[in-house]
């Protein structure tokens, strides 16, 4: 466990010394410039939008790290070489995958505690205060964080067998198909033949449903997330992360660094 | 080999000239697509459904862009083109995208309900938008009031309109004077004292410093109704008793009828028009009133 945390935190390390979280001034920027704008040309909507575009820009901002750093994770300690130095310490290859990926966990962690400071700051400033509708939100952000997480195995998983451009692409098909989720499964109900239907469910299933994550429109609109979400959720997450990074570890157990 | 200082002058005053003629191009083609522009948007993204899709699970935050892309539109027509055609289209995607977007409904069926030029005129868009309101938020119970509204202000549909007020009255959460409202309007159909209570409860219903500058508008709009009825009357009298029609308020004055020039809300004069009907300035900004602007 040590090992593994040690390898956390380099990795941690490195993404804040490769100046990832840089992109908290343009999250700022962004947010500050949404209130200002939208109350100006806008009626009604500068919280709504306030809401809509932060935590969007939060998932939008973290999968952007979680994909670009993950894909690189495996693959750059290859290129560079660094990886063999690493192994050729007591270190098992299992515990090098858990470690890339805690630390990209921490990353992200840091990255969406410090967008929601900034983010209920402008909520704040839009509002003139807090009530309970505000409550949701904070269940939207851990499902934001859940989905990041999600991402981050799944670029993790392609790191340790393809280059970063196609795991790049692997990773961003597989949000986009998750995100569609929901409409593959209506699509497999509206199909004739049982083979079809059966081979579209099979595929609702396997892909990882990004949808189940979404609450942000009704975040926004002060709607309470239920717990059997929370927990649902909760589950789903850690059930399909555990099984890339088995999936993940297997294969780079598997693979021959000579 | 050619030093940097030689060639950076005429490469930036090339890069210069190259960003200027950019934007000469770009007006031009603004100016050649400006007719399509409307067209393209309305013929790519007129189904709300497949916006939503394409939303990725962000929908609210494409309701709140086409929300601002109808206010925008809305407010845009109306000081310009008077042209509100991607006005319905906009608002129903708004609020496929977003059910629960209450003011997209509801200033959404204002401004459809506004008469031409200040609206599109189309109560029954309004109408439309409403009742798919009321289908997806059958807990919010002033969307059976907004409906009456426009079937009473918009339709002068009295009928209509009673009956709305009587169905949102069912609602638990209705306030007591839905039954009534919808009683009087049964009853006597349109009077300017009914519009006066609705516009006042839009006004006290709201936080909204544009819909409620909206109601205080048409509130005032009525007033000048009153006002304007009231010196009809003594226009009316100073004929009967003279035999002529008055030139202008002045001659009211000689006759001891008013004190003065009368004023509207807003401070501008009156005026008697050559055929006798009393009329706001030209230069007054009230819309709102009937009888004020019957040219």
């Amino acid at each position: 466990m040590q090992r593994v945390g040690a390898i956390a935190l380099n990795t941690f390390r490195e993404a804040v010394r490769d100046r990832v979280l840089y992109n908290l001034i343009v999250f700022a920027l962004l947010l500050m410039g949404t209130a200002i704008l939208f109350g100006q040309i806008s009626i009604g909507v500068q919280k709504l939008i306030l809401v809509n575009l932060g935590l969007t820009a939060m998932t939008f901002f973290g999968l952007a790290i979680a994909i670009f750093i993950g894909i690189g994770l495996v693959y750059k300690e290859m290129d560079k070489r660094t990886l063999y130095a690493l192994l050729s310490k007591p270190v098992r290859r299992y515990e090098f995958i858990l470690g890339k990926f805690c630390g990209l966990a921490l990353t992200l962690l840091v990255n969406i505690l410090l967008m929601s400071v900034g983010f209920f700051l402008a909520l704040y400033y839009v509002k003139r205060g807090f009530d309970a509708a505000d409550l949701p939100l904070f269940s939207a952000i851990y499902f934001i964080f859940l989905q990041l997480l999600l991402a981050t195995a799944l670029a993790l998983l392609f790191s340790c067998f393809s280059s970063p451009v196609l795991s790049a692409a692997f990773t961003l098909g597989l949000f986009i198909t998750g995100s569609f989720a929901a409409d593959l499964r209506e699509l497999s109900e509206a199909l004739e033949a049982p083979w079809l239907e059966g081979l579209m469910q099979a595929v609702y299933y396997a892909v990882p449903n990004f949808s189940n994550f979404n609450v942000i429109t009704s975040a926004a609109h002060g709607r309470a997330v239920p717990g059997a979400l929370l927990w649902g959720n909760t589950a789903y997450g850690a059930l399909y992360i555990g099984i890339v990074l088995l999936a993940s570890m297997l294969i780079f157990h598997n693979r021959n660094l000579k | 080999m050619i030093t940097a200082r030689r060639w950076l002058p005429p490469a930036l005053l090339l890069a210069l000239l190259a960003g200027v003629l950019l934007v000469r191009v770009q007006q031009r083609l603004d100016a050649t697509l400006g007719d399509y522009r409307a067209e393209e948007q309305l013929l790519y993204l007129s189904s709300g459904e497949w916006v939503k899709r394409l939303s990725l699970g962000y929908d609210g935050l494409m309701a709140c862009i086409y929300w601002t892309r109808a206010v925008q539109h809305f407010g845009r027509q109306r000081l310009g083109e008077k042209e509100y055609k991607l006005l319905y289209p906009l608002l129903d995607i708004t609020t496929t995208l977003d059910p629960q977007l209450i003011l997209a409904y509801r200033f959404g069926a204002i401004f459809l309900t506004e008469k031409p030029p200040g609206g599109p005129g189309r109560p029954d868009q309004a109408v439309t938008l409403l009742e798919k309101g009321i289908r997806l938020n059958p807990d919010y119970w002033r969307f059976w009031y907004d409906l009456g509204f426009v079937y009473y202000r918009g339709l002068q549909d009295y009928q209509h309109a009673a009956a709305a007020f009587y169905k949102g009255a069912e609602h638990p959460a209705a306030a007591p004077w839905m039954r009534i409202m919808a009683a009087k309007v049964e009853a006597e159909g349109g009077t300017r004292e009914h519009a006066r209570f609705l516009w006042t409860e839009l006004y006290n219903s709201t936080d909204d410093p544009i819909m409620r500058q909206s109601a205080l508008s048409h509130l005032i709009g009525l007033r000048v109704d009153d006002e304007i009825e009231f010196l009809q009357g003594l226009v009316g009298r100073y004929a009967k008793e003279t035999g002529k029609l008055p030139r202008s308020f002045a001659d009211l004055a000689a006759a001891g009828m008013i004190p003065g020039q009368p004023l509207d809300p807003l401070g501008n004069p009156y005026r008697i028009a050559p055929d006798g009907r009393v009329l706001l300035d030209p230069q007054s900004p009230i819309i709102t009133s009937t009888l004020g602007r019957r040219e």
